[in-house]
C-alpha cells in the first residue's frame, strides 16, 4: 500500500519522508464500504489519470446518495447532514488516507457541493435524491464525455493525412481523439513515448494497435532522436492553471521542451482548470513510491518519484477545449466563463 | 629527392613489396609479408574490439542485451573509455616499432591504412581509436618537418619548397598571411602514375616525406610516450579543476554513467559539501551505477527518473555532462537522453559542463544530425521478448539510440585535461592536435 504526501517546499530534504500507510483503521471504520474500496484503489494505484479519478469519485458518490438515509433527528434543512456526513467524510479520507486529490477531483467536488447548496430548503428525501443524482450524471455527460467528443471534433482539422503525432504517457482524451481520426480513415502514424516507473504508455500502445494505427514506441532518452520526423504533438492534462501552464504526468514538460519547433497541443477539458497558479513543478507537487525508481538501500543514496510536472505557457501552442482551439493566454477567461464558481 | 621517390614507387625486384597506398589490403598484404607478427597482433585486437571487450562503461551499459547483464557490468567498472586508447596506443607503439617502413610517407599510409582497418571493423563505435591514430600521424608529421628543417639548415643545399614548410601552428593569423600552400596536392599530380592504385592521399604528402630517415622512428616512438603520459595524467589533470567548478552547498546534475565525472566530483567532494542528482538514465540505466559509486563516496546523492529531470532542474546550480566524443563545431556526443537534460538546463539557465579528456576531440561535423556516430542497439531493453511476439505488438517500431547529438549552443563549457574551453574554441584544438590533411574519416 502507497500513501501521500504533499510535497513540502524542499523535496531534496524530504525525499525519504514517503511512507506507506495501512488503510482501515479508526480513520475508516465509519464509512461506506464503497468509500474504502474507492480509497484502495486510489491508493493503490489502480486507477490513475484525472478523468478516471474524477469519474470513480463522482459514481461512488452517486451510490452514497441513492442510499442515503438521515437519521429520524435531522428534520427540515437536510442539505448541512448530507454535506458533513456524507459528502465531506469520504472525500477527506480519500484525500488524507489514501492519495492526494487531483484537480479535477477537487473541482467536481466542489461543483457538489454548490450542487447541494443550490437546492430548495425543505426538499423531501427523494427529490433530493433525484436531483442530485441527475445533476452528477449530467456533470459526467457534459464536462467529460461531452467534452471529449467536441475536443475530439476540434483537433481533427488539424491533423491531416501524413502526420506524425507524438503522444506521451496514457490520456483519455488523446486516445479519443486518435481513434476518431481513425475512423474518419486518415493516415497518420503516432509515436508513442513512455517513461519509467509508471509506464503508463503501454496502454496507449495496446488501444493503438487495436484500433491497427501504426506505432512506433521509446521511451523518453529517445526524443530527440525521433523529433525531426514528428509534425505535431498531443499531450493530455492533469490540470490546467489560469496563466497557461500545463500540469501533466512528470515527463510532458520535457517532452513539451524538445520539441521547440512543432505544434503542440493540449487536449484539456474546461473542468480541469484550476484557480491555482504554480511558478515551478516542485512546490504542491506529489511523490510516489521511492522504490519504483530503484530498490536498494545505500548510505547517502535516496530515491526521488516525482508524479507531475509543470509545462510553463510559452511551450504550448494551443489548448484544445470543448470551447474550441485557445491560445495558453485565454485560460483564465475560459475559466471564469466555465466553472464561476470557482472564483472565490 | 626525386630520384629517391621514383625508387620507392617502382617496385624493384630484389626488395620486398613497399608500402604504396593506405587501402587495408595492400596494408595487411604488407604486413603478412614483412612482419607477419604484427599481423597477428592486429588482428587480435580487432576480435577484441568487434566482441565489445573494448567497449567504455557507458556504452558497454547500453549495448548489453537485457537488464539483467547490465547489473552484471558492474565488473565493467574498471574499463573505460582509457581502455580502449592505451591499448589502441600499445598496438599502434608495437606496430610503428617493430615493422620495416623506411620513410615519413610510408609510416603515414600505414597509420592511415590501420586507422581505416580498425574504423571498418568497429571503430566506428569509438572514436578515440581514431583519434589516436591521428595523434600520433600528426607527431610523425611535426617530427618529419622538424627533420626536414635540420636537414636542410645543415646542407646548404636547394632552399626548401614553399610547399615543405606548413606552417606547424594554425591560427586564424597564420592562415591570413601566409603564402598560399598547395597542400591538397593538385600542383603535384604526377602524369602517368607510379601505381595501380594511385591513391589521392599519397600524393598530398610533401616531396621530403619520402626520403627516408632512420631516426625517425626513434622520434617517433618518443612522441609516443608523450601521448601515452598524457593519457595517463589526463584524470589527475581534470581532477585538478574540479574545486574551481564545484562549490559548497551546490546542486549538481549529472546524467549516465562515466568514471570522468564520478571521479571529478568524488574528487570535489573531499573539499567540498555538495547535493548530487543523478538521473537513471532508462533504458540503460547507467546513473544506477553513478548514484551508487558517488554515494558509497560519502556524497549526497538522489536518483530520480529521466522524466523528472524538468521539474528538478529549477533547483539545480550545474549540469556535468560526459561525453563520447566532442565534435569539431564544439557539439556534443553524449548518452541518449542528455539533449534533453540540457535543453531543460538551458531553459532554466542552468550552466551545461562537459568533462572529458581531448583524446575524444574528432575532426568531424555533425553533418547527420543526430545520428552522427550514432547507434541503434536492441529494443529488448525497452521491451520484453516474450511481449515483442505478441501479435498486438508485431508492427509496432521500437528505437533504441546509443547517444544524442548536442548542439554546441547549449554547452557553456568543456573541462579537459588541458584546461577548460567554450566551445567556440574548439576549433583551435582541433588544428593543435590533429594534423589538417587527417581530418578526413576513415570510413573510405
Amino acid at each position: 500500500l502507497h500513501s501521500i504526501y504533499l510535497c513540502p517546499i524542499d523535496p531534496l530534504q524530504h525525499a525519504d519522508e514517503f511512507s506507506g500507510v495501512t488503510l482501515g483503521g479508526a480513520a475508516g471504520s465509519s464509512l461506506d464500504s464503497a468509500v474504502l474500496k474507492l480509497g484502495l484503489l486510489y491508493a493503490q494505484g489502480v486507477i490513475r489519470g484525472g478523468n478516471a479519478r474524477c469519474r470513480a469519485m463522482l459514481l461512488v458518490y452517486c451510490q452514497l446518495i441513492e442510499e442515503y438515509d438521515p437519521p429520524a433527528s435531522v428534520i427540515g434543512d437536510l442539505r448541512p447532514h448530507l454535506d458533513s456526513n456524507l459528502l465531506k467524510p469520504a472525500f477527506q479520507y480519500w484525500t488524507e488516507h489514501c492519495r492526494p486529490h487531483s484537480v479535477s477531483m477537487g473541482n467536481a467536488f466542489t461543483f457538489l457541493k454548490s450542487a447541494v447548496a443550490s437546492l430548495e430548503r425543505n426538499i423531501s428525501l427523494g427529490e433530493l435524491k433525484e436531483v442530485l443524482q441527475e445533476t452528477i450524471e449530467a456533470y459526467i455527460r457534459e464536462r467529460m464525455e461531452f467534452a471529449d467528443k467536441a475536443i475530439a471534433g476540434h483537433v481533427s482539422c488539424k491533423i491531416v493525412n501524413g502526420d506524425v503525432l507524438l503522444v506521451y504517457g496514457h490520456s483519455e482524451v488523446i486516445l479519443k481523439v486518435l481513434l476518431q481520426q481513425k475512423e474518419l480513415n486518415k493516415q497518420f502514424r503516432v509515436i508513442c513515448v513512455d517513461s519509467r516507473p509508471l509506464l503508463e504508455g503501454r496502454k496507449t500502445l495496446l488501444a493503438l494497435r487495436e484500433a491497427c494505427i501504426p506505432c512506433t514506441y521509446i521511451l523518453l532518452n529517445c526524443i530527440s532522436y525521433v523529433m525531426k520526423d514528428v509534425t505535431k504533438v498531443l499531450l493530455g492534462a492533469s490540470a490546467l492553471m489560469t496563466d497557461g501552464s500545463l500540469l501533466g504526468r512528470v515527463g510532458t514538460a520535457c517532452v513539451a521542451l524538445t520539441a521547440q519547433r512543432k505544434s503542440v497541443l493540449v487536449c484539456c477539458e474546461t473542468y480541469k482548470i484550476s484557480n491555482r497558479v504554480q511558478l515551478e513543478s516542485i512546490t504542491g507537487n506529489e511523490l510516489g513510491d521511492p522504490n519504483l525508481v530503484y530498490e536498494g538501500k545505500q548510505e547517502s543514496l535516496r530515491m526521488l518519484n516525482l508524479l507531475y510536472d509543470l509545462t510553463p505557457s510559452n511551450y504550448i501552442s494551443g489548448i484544445v477545449t470543448e470551447m474550441g482551439i485557445v491560445p495558453p493566454t485565454s485560460v483564465a477567461v475560459l475559466l471564469r466563463e466555465m466553472n464561476p464558481n470557482e472564483i472565490i | 629527392e626525386k630520384s629517391n621517390l621514383k625508387s620507392n614507387s617502382f617496385m624493384s625486384p630484389s626488395e620486398t613489396v613497399s608500402l604504396t597506398s593506405s587501402d587495408p589490403s595492400h596494408v595487411r598484404a604488407w604486413l603478412a609479408q614483412t612482419s607477419p607478427k604484427m599481423l597477428a597482433s592486429l588482428d587480435q585486437f580487432e576480435l577484441e574490439l568487434r566482441l565489445g571487450r573494448l567497449t567504455t562503461s557507458s556504452t558497454a551499459a547500453a549495448r548489453s542485451s537485457s537488464l539483467t547483464s547490465s547489473r552484471e557490468l558492474g565488473m565493467f567498472s574498471t574499463s573505460d573509455r582509457r581502455l580502449v586508447t592505451s591499448r589502441t596506443l600499445e598496438l599502434l607503439k608495437k606496430i610503428i616499432g617493430q615493422t620495416k617502413w623506411k620513410s615519413a610517407a610510408q609510416l603515414l599510409l600505414l597509420l592511415r591504412g590501420l586507422g581505416r582497418e580498425l574504423h571498418s571493423v568497429g571503430g566506428f563505435r569509438e572514436p578515440a581509436i581514431g583519434n589516436v591514430v591521428r595523434r600520433i600521424m600528426a607527431a610523425v608529421r611535426e617530427e618529419a618537418l622538424n627533420e626536414d628543417a635540420r636537414a636542410t639548415a645543415a646542407s646548404s643545399s636547394a632552399a626548401p619548397k614553399p610547399a615543405d614548410t606548413a606552417p606547424r601552428r594554425m591560427s586564424l593569423q597564420t592562415m591570413l598571411w601566409a603564402t598560399p600552400q598547395p597542400v591538397k596536392g593538385i600542383i603535384h599530380r604526377r602524369s602517368g602514375s607510379f601505381s595501380s592504385e594511385a591513391d589521392a592521399f599519397h600524393m598530398e604528402m610533401p616531396a621530403s616525406y619520402h626520403a627516408e630517415r632512420p631516426e625517425l622512428k626513434q622520434e617517433v616512438m618518443e612522441a609516443i610516450g608523450e601521448i601515452n603520459s598524457d593519457l595517463e595524467d589526463m584524470h589527475k589533470n581534470i581532477d585538478e579543476q574540479a574545486t574551481k567548478h564545484i562549490h559548497a552547498d551546490e546542486v549538481i546534475l549529472t546524467y549516465g554513467r562515466s568514471k570522468t565525472v564520478e571521479m571529478f566530483l568524488k574528487t570535489a567532494a573531499k573539499k567540498r559539501k555538495f547535493q548530487v542528482v543523478v538521473c537513471e538514465g532508462a533504458p540503460h540505466f547507467g546513473g544506477r551505477e553513478t548514484a551508487k559509486g558517488l554515494a558509497a563516496a560519502g556524497i549526497d546523492t538522489i536518483l530520480i527518473n529521466d522524466s523528472a529531470v524538468f521539474a528538478c532542474m529549477a533547483r539545480v546550480n550545474k549540469v556535468l555532462l560526459p561525453a563520447h566524443a566532442v565534435l569539431a563545431n564544439g557539439g556534443l556526443i553524449s548518452p541518449s537522453g542528455s539533449n534533453m537534460v540540457s535543453l531543460a538546463a538551458k531553459s532554466n539557465s542552468v550552466p551545461v559542463v562537459v568533462v572529458t579528456g581531448m583524446f575524444k576531440l574528432c575532426p568531424l561535423f555533425p553533418h547527420e544530425g543526430q545520428d552522427t556516430l550514432n547507434d541503434l542497439v536492441s529494443p529488448s531493453s525497452i521491451v520484453e521478448y516474450a511481449e515483442m511476439n505478441e501479435s498486438l505488438m508485431e508492427d509496432v517500431e521500437f528505437i533504441n539510440p546509443v547517444h544524442d547529438y548536442i548542439s554546441p549552443e547549449l554547452i557553456s563549457l568543456y573541462v579537459t585535461n588541458i584546461g577548460a574551453f567554450q566551445p567556440s574554441y574548439i576549433y583551435r584544438l582541433l588544428a593543435e592536435h590533429y594534423h589538417l590533411d587527417d581530418w578526413k574519416s576513415f570510413e573510405e
